[in-house]
């Protein structure tokens, strides 16, 4: 396994020479971060010469702090059985990322649900706008920064409640003579 | 024979509870609550020896049943399989999403109260609620229309317009017929 | 005063076809859950069924050709219904018969389908034209046993009309079931075809494109076809036993003899799935069409 994930790092590293690697002894796992031009010609070059033939998932992570997305590509080969994650970052006013429409079709899907989502721009990505929303016209919604709530409270209505409406778990502490544990204690509402 | 208002002349009487054991439930589940109608309509709790039975299409049935939570693209095609329902027709809310928003309560894109777009006969509650309170629930619904207090498609056409002011605050796009019956 | 009997007769006959009907169809439904081991619906369910969807208030037609179709459905039962003799001799009160009249009755049982194709095809709805295609394909499969067997009876018996079988059957003593096996296995088995019990019921089940071509008529359309399916239930099972099983004296006789011969397509179809439509004409003309060719044989050599 070790000499495996060797050679892949060596592979990788004479095509793509500003890719940094991270190893996981104990796993089959293996990641790379790269810019995020060279996503489409690393892919290719780990699809066509190095057997990484399968896409298993496309996963993004919004760092809000430091102000970017990243896109992680996970792809996974079927005879050296080793996951690859392919990491890349683009920053989040006007995020435009490349298309890899035309090396595996399924990722037409995951960037669609990523430009109504998130807001990401994909470049000559083919697809209707909404992918699941209907005339939606806010901001993406699965960014941190939207507060679901608040736009939930004054878009539609809500029930008001019970004048005599009692805490669920206090209720259930009293009747059943328990404690619960501080770490739950802080759901109560 | 007395003729008051408030008695309930014998033919009322009769078509009452012709109508109320004889219940077609139109096959449409709109939410995740939709996984407790087969366990109720199947071998153990069985809901035909009170007559209740699945409809295929909207023009056949009597119930409508919301099951679970009403997103607004689902909303919008609810309406129009209300609309096309012929009276009397009954809705049961089903789970607590459609009493207040249940476990999707600050979701941007669920409705929370479904008595603003709909007009709602009988609640019942539960996440998801079993199939002996489904069977309760028909029970309370038989026993409203067996007092002839089950008027929510009359209630719907008094009050079009503040039903329709509330659809269309909450759908923007919208493209249906007018309500012309 | 022989006019007066003649129509009271037509209305008390197609009373108790309807009661009678309506009743076997709530018995199949509780014997239905009973096989599935639950309690089912009363055995008058359908009459509240009947009663409620009379009882809806608004209606809903997209033209005068959608009012035809169920009409056309009621139309051609009832008048199936006057040409079958319910009673042996009369017994019942006398209906229209005569000679060539099951040449007539076969040509009459087509014309309610296809009322209610026409009366479908009006709604517009893609759902109602795909169900009608497939009913009537499904029928091109069943009308050809029960026709070779039927006319099998006609040529071995020399008469074309049904009081003349009944004759033949009461003079030779036993029932034409036995007299003429193979004409009544090729019968039965188009039976199975035409009460679209399971496996034949694509046409008009629930979850098969939104249940065929009833699938815009809600309210009083769908009670007049309730009414009138239940009707040409009755018609069939009666023909049935009229033919094969040697008539009745009684009500009682004939009521046992019809559910006997009822339990034969719903117990098979209690434990069979659905075929497709091509499945179900690749059925029909295997072995039902041999049994049907062995009885024209057997009929002109015997």
């Amino acid at each position: 396994m070790q000499q495996l994930k060797a050679n892949l790092i060596e592979h990788i590293k004479t095509s793509f020479k500003d890719a940094r690697e991270k190893d996981y002894p104990n796993e089959n796992r293996l990641d790379f971060y790269v810019n995020k031009q060279c996503i489409p010609s690393i892919l290719t070059y780990a699809k066509d010469r190095l057997g990484y033939i399968h896409l298993s998932h496309i996963a993004i992570v919004d760092w809000l702090e430091e102000g970017e997305f990243e896109l992680i590509y996970i792809i996974w080969s079927p005879e050296e059985k080793i996951k690859m994650f392919v990491r890349a970052r683009v920053e989040r006013e006007n995020p435009v990322m490349p298309n890899i429409d035309m090396i595996w079709r399924q990722a037409n899907t995951y960037e669609r649900e990523f430009r109504e989502m998130y807001g990401i721009q994909f470049q000559g990505l083919e697809g209707e706008q909404d992918f699941v929303l209907e005339d939606w016209d806010g901001p993406p919604p699965m960014r941190r920064d939207f507060d679901t709530e608040a736009y939930a409270n004054e878009t539609f209505f809500h029930r008001p409640g019970r004048e005599d409406a009692l805490d669920v778990r206090e209720e259930i502490i009293k009747r059943s003579r328990e404690e619960i544990p501080d770490f739950a204690k802080k759901y109560s509402r | 024979m007395i003729n008051d208002k408030n008695s309930q002349k014998i033919v009322d009487i009769i078509q009452n509870w012709s109508r109320k054991h004889s219940l077609w439930v139109l096959a449409y589940g709109t939410g995740c609550g939709a996984i407790e109608i087969p366990p109720t309509m199947t071998s153990r709790y069985d809901a035909e020896r009170m007559g209740v039975r699945g409809a295929a299409t909207p023009r056949q049935a009597d119930i409508l049943l919301i099951t679970g939570y009403l997103t607004t693209k689902t909303l919008k095609r609810v309406i129009r399989v209300y609309e096309q329902m012929q009276d009397p027709k009954y809705v049961i809310g089903f789970g607590s999403c459609t009493i207040n928003g249940g476990m999707y309560y600050d979701s941007y894109n669920t409705i929370k109260v479904l008595d603003k777009y709909l007009p709602v006969d009988v609640y019942i509650n539960g996440c998801m609620p079993r199939p002996e309170s489904v069977l309760a629930g028909f029970g309370k619904l038989q026993e409203l229309i067996g007092d002839g207090k089950a008027n929510g498609a009359t209630k719907y056409k008094e009050n079009l317009e503040w039903y329709k002011a509330n659809q269309k605050k909450i759908i923007p796009n919208w493209v249906m017929p007018e309500y012309n019956w | 005063m022989e006019m007066l009997t003649h129509i009271l007769g037509a209305i008390a006959t197609v009373i108790l076809a309807f009661v009678v009907g309506m009743t076997y169809g709530g018995l199949v439904r509780k014997i239905t859950a009973r096989v599935q081991n639950r309690l089912g619906p009363p055995w008058y369910q359908n009459f509240i069924d009947a009663y409620k969807l009379y009882g809806k208030t608004t209606a809903i037609h997209h033209g005068w050709m959608q009012i035809m179709g169920p009409a056309f459905l009621m139309v051609s039962s009832v008048v199936t219904l006057m040409f079958i003799p319910v009673l042996n001799n009369g017994g019942w009160f006398p209906n229209l018969n005569f000679e060539g009249d099951l040449i007539f009755l076969l040509y009459l049982m087509v014309f309610g389908p296809l009322g209610m194709a026409l009366g479908a095809g009006q709604t517009g709805n893609p759902n109602s034209a795909i169900g009608v295609t497939r009913g009537l394909s499904q029928m091109v499969g069943f009308e050809i046993p029960w026709v070779m067997a039927l006319v099998a009876l006609m040529i071995q018996h020399d008469t074309t009309s049904i009081t003349g079988l009944m004759e033949a059957q009461q003079q030779s003593g036993t029932w034409m079931m036995f007299s003429s096996p193979f004409a009544f296995i090729a019968a039965v088995l188009a039976m199975l075809g035409m009460f679209r019990y399971s496996p034949f019921d694509i046409v008009g089940a629930p979850t098969e494109l939104a249940s065929g071509p009833v699938s815009e008529n809600g309210g009083k359309y769908l009670f007049t076809m309730m009414s009138s399916g239940s009707i040409f239930a009755f018609v069939k099972l009666t023909l049935y036993v009229d033919l094969f099983m040697g008539g009745a004296d009684n009500l009682v006789i004939l009521l046992l003899k019809t559910f006997a011969i009822y339990m034969i397509p719903v117990l098979y179809g209690l434990v069979s799935p659905r075929y497709r439509t091509e499945q179900s004409i690749r059925f029909f003309w295997g072995w039902p069409l041999f049994f049907g060719v062995l009885a024209l044989i057997y009929a002109a050599i015997f």
